[in-house]
């Protein structure tokens, strides 16, 4: 069985590191030094990092420059929250029914008994 | 199971329902009960089976005002009433095997749901928290890291990169 693409872009996220990463990326493309600069993590720790990111597809490293510079892909990004907000509508329809029965079956309980408290 | 702690993050829906508790834990784990609210809005409910046990299933089958007929499953592992109830949710096929989702091919297997009441005057507060999950994350070990993160929530990080998503 597959992995779903999601599932790996979830444990891809799952580092805080690994966050903190993509929210610098968000202002550009960036070298792995610049990078690697606010946390402290060796390099090579930083390395294993951007490949957890690069395999889920979270981002991309250039090919022609020496510094090969790290990018943000936005797509599983947009997977995952494209996910979030297809559970939370499934989940809040859902709610919306389950409101609805609770106060019918309420209003049911108080016409067969007796009023007050 | 401690792991299975309801993490705090933007994959939660909180809702509050004008009930008691027990009606509420009743609401969800009452074969009849469910049949009259989990699903789209105008889809009929047939409940196959509900054994409510942790490893216990529910299977269902959900037919949807098009005529479409769709069989899905909850995996109870946590049963805490009337307080909390975890559950792994899927598609299936009238036998309980997991199936994809119909409506797309990148809605995950098996989705992690946390559920949990508190009542307060009468009015119970329901929060829900899910996550997919996967075959090789079926080890408890695997959860707890999945739990963790989830727990610390994706917080400013992620609010980040839903802007930065919502201009792509």
């Amino acid at each position: 069985m597959t992995a779903d693409a999601l599932s790996i872009t979830f444990s891809a996220l799952a580092d805080p590191t690994r966050r903190a990463i993509l929210a610098r990326l968000v202002s550009g493309e960036s070298s792995v030094t610049a990078l690697a600069r606010p946390f402290k993590i060796s390099m090579p720790g930083i390395s294993k990092h951007l490949k957890v990111l690069e395999r889920a597809g979270l981002i991309s490293r250039g090919r022609q420059a020496q510094w090969r510079p790290c990018r943000l892909e936005a797509e599983p990004l947009k997977q995952v929250s494209d996910w979030t907000e297809g559970y939370r509508r499934h989940w809040e329809g859902s709610f919306d029914r389950l409101g609805e029965y609770l106060a019918e079956i309420q209003a049911k309980g108080k016409t067969t008994k007796h009023h007050g408290k | 199971m401690e792991n299975n702690a309801a993490p705090k993050s933007e994959f939660t829906i909180t809702r509050v329902f004008n009930a008691p508790r027990t009606l509420v834990f009743d609401a969800w784990t009452e074969a009849s009960r469910l049949a009259q609210w989990w699903g789209p809005k105008g889809s009929t409910l047939k409940v196959a089976k509900l054994d409510l046990r942790p490893g216990g299933t529910f299977l269902y089958s959900m037919l949807t005002p098009d005529g479409r007929e769709m069989w899905g499953k909850f995996v109870y592992r946590e049963i805490v009433p009337p307080e909390r109830l975890v559950l792994v949710n899927s598609f299936s096929d009238a036998s309980g095997n997991i199936v994809r989702a119909p409506f797309s091919p990148d809605w995950p297997l098996e989705i992690l749901n946390v559920m949990t009441l508190t009542e307060e005057g009468g009015r119970t507060t329901l929060s829900l928290t899910g996550g997919p999950i996967n075959a090789s994350e079926a080890e408890c070990r695997k959860f707890d890291s999945w739990h963790d993160s989830m727990r610390q929530g994706f917080g400013g990080t992620f609010d980040q990169l839903e802007a930065y998503l919502a201009g792509y």
